[in-house]
């Protein structure tokens, strides 16, 4: 599959001995990854392995300590996060935070903002420029509603949605803005397994739009079933990497998971 | 000269430090400006004037009648701010962020006025508790006043600091503070905790109450707006929430003022105005305050 | 004609005519007092884009609103025509509030609410102190509004300029607010970091804000000081900042029509009381029912009198 930005070959996403230290902790040391286009990969490893660090380094929450992160072939480790959105990298957070006494359109309507321009002036006046961007915005973000399943919630507050229903809103507000990646913390959290079952099959159609998924993921089940490849931290190191069966079948991960949750 | 104005920027600094712990034991646990405690510290010191007038047999020059008249004004204050916490704080503890900080304007224009209506509408002259004698100390002129100040502030200073160290519920007020919903499911009654906490940050306000009318000689309906003002503002200074942080910013503030007062021509048309300057300098580069721990959002 | 909107009109109606029949009778003081409601109005409408949309604490919004007072003051006694007195006075305030804006970026809301505070104040006294420019204590006196040879004088005129000003300011704000601009203030105060990692510039957007916050102020303080015709340091302090707050608060934050119902009521009310209450013992008694009514309303309707409903209009449009 070919795409605008790099050739055949050249990776999406190289990060390099990325690597963020809070005072004496490493949360995160040394840590490689390469992402292709139109991947899906998975992060796993025990709670406090560093995997939410790493997603935040990568939208510029945290700086980084070491390390790059070249994303289409452009350095992005610390600049702001909106100029890292900008550049085509959107995540949901492992703890729903949609703007939660917004309706489900306008959640949405705001992923749109790096994505359009009008200033003060063409809604002060109602420009013509105003009726036609906010036209685009709003068919765009009731597309990606429908995308999601929430088209006839659209105009309810997103603090009122089902807990399952924000998950899949806060995937459409990151899809909004137009991502080649998206990084998906925790997605299937506190879901059932039919809640599951549906977003497995919604981030393989996110793939399908030529959207890398990159996404941290605690059910075995979910991570065997998606991902094209595995990664494994422990303690901010990466310990393996591989397809998924080879990853499980791995003495240091299974080390690393010993007694811990394992579906 | 310099000695001088030290000692006079330690006892200022004494009282706000005093009001200062109001704040930031209250915003420790709720994280919300108890508005209203510059009013507390004001009724505070009418407690004591109310006690003089109608009971002066209790209240005799020296430092039992200090001590009678700080006990009964921490009292009276701290049960007003247990009061307050109760009936304008409590049903919003769960609303909008801004809610309890505009109940707690509304409380502070209620007592305000209701001093204004129903007790004094001047300045009234406070009870000389103890006798003012002039000491020389190295140069310096002290007044008894102004180590009496002092010596009470530290002393209720280490007081509060033994109560919250060493006693239990002194502990689980530390608990609350650190996080209190999780002291909530620890088995801790945070509404208790809540409420001993505005018993104590009131029962300190009350104390600099009298203090402050010992030091200044009279008092009035509207005086514990300025003080209150600068009294966060050292809390602030010395990082919102943290304890000795407070007693640090109120020192800072009560010398620099005095400081800026008696060396900069014209220096006490300026001195607020330095004040509010050094707090805004301070926050730029340290936002959290000077002893205040920096909260690292979680994503 | 719906029932509603037939109330609409009528309110309006009267709020254009009533005045004029009052023009000099018994009753001219409700002029005075409505078009001082008025000025509270453009205040609270300007900081409801701080406050109410992006969330951000502002106790010293009136310091804005004395350098719009003050740039017409001073402007007055160097007899600038208006053409260059409104950019200049409300480039003054603008250029104060970011100078302010660019270095509390970093604060969270406590933070911020006391440091706008201490800087109320230091302007307060700045004005105070400046004898040489601002007369101090003593105050300025300002001359009325002048466009070219023709001047503005009497409450009635005064009364319809700030109508036209409160207009102009709803219909903005209602504007402003559905649009690409105002969707990101709201994302702001709603999650930060949410928003900033939706691509959303948040300092940008704070200091347009604070921008516009600013502008409203200085057009309500040049026309406060052109009107009045005099001005103190006394007419800028820290109360008033609260009130303003408090106003949008008791509204309802980021409501339009709750904003200006909260200017109503407590722009109004003392006003009223004060005139009603006259001689009377009561007079004394405002503040104090000011301060029980806050605290009620804040208790019973923690969310405001009025407060936004989001997209109604789509709603109705689906209903029907």
């Amino acid at each position: 599959m070919k795409t605008a930005g790099g050739g055949k070959g050249a990776p999406l996403l190289e990060v390099r001995q990325l690597s963020q230290h809070f005072g004496g902790l490493k949360a995160l040391d040394g840590v490689d990854l390469d992402l292709s286009q139109g991947e899906i990969v998975s992060v796993i490893g025990p709670n406090g392995a560093g995997k939410t660090t790493f997603f935040n380094v990568m939208t510029g929450v945290y700086p980084g300590t070491e390390g790059a992160i070249l994303f289409n072939g452009e350095a992005v480790r610390g600049l702001p996060s909106h100029e890292v959105i900008r550049r085509g990298i959107a995540r949901t957070f492992q703890n729903i935070r949609l703007f939660s006494n917004m309706t489900a359109l306008e959640n949405v309507m705001v992923g749109r903002h790096c994505r359009t321009r009008n200033g003060l002036l063409a809604p002060l006046l109602r420009l013509p420029a105003y009726y036609e961007e906010e036209r685009r915005i709003e068919a765009a973000a009731k597309d990606l509603l429908g995308f999601v399943g929430l088209l006839s919630f659209g105009n309810h507050l997103a603090k009122n949605l089902p807990y399952g229903d924000q998950r899949r809103l806060e995937i459409a507000r990151a899809l909004a803005t137009e991502p080649k990646l998206i990084i998906l913390d925790e997605p299937t959290a506190g879901m059932n397994p039919a809640e599951c079952e549906r977003l497995v099959e919604l981030i393989r159609r996110i793939r399908d739009r030529g959207v890398t998924v990159l996404l941290i993921e605690h059910q075995m089940r979910v991570v065997m079933g998606i991902s094209d490849r595995v990664v494994v931290l422990d303690y901010g190191v990466k310990i393996a990497e591989g397809k998924p069966l080879e990853v499980t079948k791995n003495p240091r991960v299974i080390e690393a998971y010993l007694g811990k949750e394992c579906d | 000269m310099f000695l001088q104005q030290l000692v006079n920027g330690l006892t200022l600094g004494s009282i706000y430090s005093l009001i200062a712990l109001g704040y930031t034991l209250v915003y420790g646990i709720l994280v919300m400006i108890n508005f209203a405690h510059s009013e507390v510290l004001m009724v505070g010191s009418f407690v004591a004037l109310a006690v003089f007038r109608f009971a002066p047999a209790i209240l005799p020059q020296g430092p039992v009648g200090l001590i009678v008249a700080l006990v009964l004004s921490m009292a009276g204050a701290g049960v007003l701010n247990v009061v307050i916490e109760r009936f304008a704080y409590r049903p919003l503890r769960h609303a909008q962020k801004l809610a309890p900080l505009i109940s707690s304007i509304g409380v502070s224009i209620v007592l305000q006025n209701a001093v204004f209506l129903w007790v004094s509408t001047q300045s009234e002259s406070f009870p000389e508790l103890i006798a003012a004698t002039q000491f020389s100390i190295g140069g310096a002129g002290v007044s008894s006043l102004q180590l009496v100040c002092m010596a009470s502030a530290i002393g209720l200073m280490m007081g509060l600091h033994f109560f919250i160290e060493h006693t239990k519920v002194g502990k689980a007020m530390r608990a609350c503070s650190d996080d209190l919903e999780t002291a909530g499911l620890m088995g801790i009654d945070s509404s208790r905790i809540i409420a001993l906490t505005f018993l104590v940050g009131g029962a300190l306000g009350g104390a600099a109450g009298v203090l402050y009318g010992l030091n200044y000689g009279s008092i009035k309906y509207n005086l514990g707006f300025l003080p209150g003002v600068k009294a966060f503002t050292a809390a602030v200074l010395g990082g919102i929430g943290n304890i000795r942080g407070a007693v640090l910013g109120g020192f800072i503030l009560g010398i620099m003022e005095v400081m800026a007062a008696g060396y900069i021509p014209r220096g006490s048309d300026w001195k607020d105005v330095i004040a509010f300057s050094v707090l805004i300098f301070v926050l730029l580069l340290r936002p959290s305050g000077i002893l205040g721990e920096k909260i690292a959002e979680k994503v | 004609m719906t029932p509603v909107s037939a109330a609409k009109w009528a309110g309006l109606a009267a709020i254009l005519v009533v005045p004029a029949l009052l023009g000099s009778g018994n009753y001219a003081y409700l002029v005075q007092a409505g078009g001082m409601i008025g000025l509270y109005m453009i205040l609270a409408l300007g900081l409801n884009f701080t406050m109410g949309y992006v969330g951000l604490f502002d106790l010293g919004y009136i310091a804005f609103f004395a350098a719009g007072a003050y740039g017409a003051a001073i402007c007055g006694a160097y007899n600038v025509p208006l053409l260059i007195e409104l950019p200049l006075t409300v480039a003054f305030a603008v250029l104060l509030r970011l100078g302010l804006g660019v270095s509390i970026l970093r604060l969270r809301g406590d933070y911020l609410a006391i440091v706008t505070m201490g800087f109320g104040e230091i302007t307060r006294l700045v004005i105070n102190n400046l004898d040489s420019i601002t007369n101090g204590p003593k105050g300025m006196e300002v001359p009325p509004l002048q466009l070219f040879s023709w001047t503005l004088s009497g409450n009635l005129g005064y009364y319809y300029l700030i109508a036209a000003c409160v207009a102009l300011g709803v219909i903005g704000s209602r504007r402003l607010e559905d649009s690409r601009v105002g969707r990101a203030w709201v994302a702001i105060r709603e999650d930060e970091t949410a928003a900033r990692l939706s691509g959303i510039s948040v300092n940008e957007h704070k200091l347009l804000a604070f921008t516009i916050s600013a502008g409203f102020a200085a057009v309500a303080g040049m026309i406060f000081a052109h009107w009045i015709q005099f001005v103190t340091p006394e007419s800028f302090v820290f109360w008033e900042s609260i009130l303003i707050v408090s106003m949008i608060v008791l509204g309802g934050m980021g409501s339009i029509y709750g904003v200006l119902l909260g200017a109503l009521i407590l722009g109004g009310v003392p006003q009223i009381l004060q005139v009603f209450l006259a001689g009377s013992k009561w007079i004394d008694y405002r503040y104090f029912f000011f301060g029980v009514v806050l605290v009620v309303v804040v208790l019973f309707r923690p969310e405001g009198l009025w407060p936004h409903k989001r997209r109604q209009a789509e709603l109705h449009e689906e209903a029907a």
